[in-house]
């Protein structure tokens, strides 16, 4: 299929809200590989997040509608669903018992960097940050624990979890220049 | 409010990164829209994390691209969503009404059969049965209408047993004890942790006996009767709170139900 090569973001947010796919086609090519990255680093396995990225996709095409600009970009948008189906993805039956790596009571294992999925994008990126800032930003953003869950596994009190993971996340920030 | 250090406090990255509760997002929408300098900072940090995942990327299966096109073409995605605005459904409170009109669908149907296989009284029986039969159909439409699936026809002998923990919690199961269908009907349940799912169990006459799997409880609103898996054998019910999918034995404090009764 010929792609458009260029589109204004409100553009594409009007192509695709009128379904059209040749919108739908440059929103992959552009965007799939980004969205693509976070989801492996999120599920762990090639199959598993292909699934996902087909998941994210279609729902992009089917909730389209439901993007608010006023809330923010539209990258913003689909990286959040995007994320949140693969952290649902690694919610689901048998996963927890075969691929998680961290169990959340009890001792906390820091992880180690996987060779082809943590070596690039924001995982390249919080292994810059001091041990605990990468911990809380992994428990948090890449595994989808809530504050409360990760001030319980922690022996943390959730407000210290809460103001700690802001300044992690605008150490974060500040490496992405 | 001091809007600088408002920006610099990480509410910016943590609204955007999707980590924010929903009472800061609502604050800090409602913030955005009154204060420009804060949308312009949640901009900013949008195209710095855009920039920075679009120029370090991962490579896409090839095949990827025409399979999801497949599927957009398709019109069979239609029914198989995975809503992302069902998640958060709120504390499901319902009205007494249509769990009336179930418990009373199943009544029809236990004393329907009682009565057909019963000699006696036949004559008194037989315009009331016409009456019942209405009244089921209309109650039979009103559960389609819903999206359940009550089969309970004159082949069935319901048990009942409930489950209720404190003032919050309030389940009724449907047993039928020839068909063995199981139904759930949620008089009253707290929305689970986003993580966490309702599972019910049905606990065997010998304790030794590990509880079987009856099936994971999608709380939803709009739904009050749940069709659970079929079980041929049950001293009680339970239900426990399980990591979302369920448990293949329960792992979470039992919410346990009464003896099941003959209705």
């Amino acid at each position: 299929m010929s792609t458009k090569s260029t589109y204004e973001e409100h553009e594409l947010v009007a192509s695709l809200r009128k379904k059209d796919e040749e919108a739908f086609s440059y929103l992959y090519e552009h965007y799939s590989g980004a969205l693509y990255g976070v989801i492996k680093q999120i599920v762990g396995d090639v199959e598993l997040s292909n699934d996902v990225l087909q998941e994210t996709f279609l729902n992009i095409w089917r909730r389209i509608e439901s993007y608010d600009e006023t809330k923010g970009r539209l990258f913003t948008w689909i990286l959040n669903i995007a994320r949140n189906a693969a952290i649902d993805k690694t919610r689901s039956r048998g996963f927890q018992q075969t691929q998680r790596q961290i169990p959340l009571d009890g001792e906390v294992i820091q992880p180690s960097v996987r060779p082809e999925i943590d070596d690039y994008g924001l995982k390249k990126l919080i292994f810059k940050l001091k041990d605990e800032q990468r911990l809380l930003i992994d428990l948090s953003y890449f595994q989808g624990y809530t504050h409360e869950q990760i001030a319980t596994a922690l022996h943390i009190p959730l407000g210290t979890v809460k103001t700690r993971i802001r300044s992690a996340l605008t150490q974060l920030r500040s490496l992405m220049q | 409010m001091n809007v600088k250090e408002y920006i610099s406090s990480g509410i910016v990255e943590s609204y955007v990164m999707g980590l924010a509760t929903e009472a800061e997002r609502q604050e800090f929408e409602a913030n955005c829209a009154q204060y420009p300098e804060i949308a312009e900072a949640r901009n900013a940090f949008e195209l710095a994390l855009e920039d920075q995942l679009l120029k370090d990327s991962a490579i896409t299966p090839l095949t990827l691209k025409d399979q999801i096109h497949e599927k957009i073409r398709s019109s069979t995605f239609e029914s198989n969503t995975t809503g992302l605005e069902e998640e958060k459904t709120p504390v499901r409170s319902i009205g007494p009404w249509r769990w009336l009109a179930v418990a009373s669908l199943i009544l029809l149907a236990g004393t329907l059969y009682w009565a057909l296989t019963t000699n006696g009284k036949y004559q008194e029986l037989q315009s009331k049965n016409t009456a019942l039969q209405d009244s089921i159909q209309k109650v039979n439409d009103g559960i389609t209408a819903t999206g359940g699936s009550a089969g309970a026809g004159p082949k069935s002998d319901f048990k009942m047993a409930s489950i209720t923990d404190g003032p919050d919690a309030s389940v009724s199961i449907y047993w039928d004890t020839l068909s063995k269908d199981v139904y759930l009907i949620v008089k009253n349940m707290p929305q689970p942790p986003t993580d966490k799912q309702y599972q019910l169990w049905a606990l065997l006459p010998q304790e030794s006996e590990a509880p079987i799997d009856l099936g994971m409880i999608e709380l939803r609103q709009e739904r009050l009767l749940y069709r659970m898996k079929n079980v041929q054998n049950a001293k009680a019910f339970a239900i426990t709170l399980e990591p979302k999918g369920g448990s293949p034995t329960p792992t979470g404090q039992p919410m346990v139900s009464s003896q099941p009764v003959n209705l």
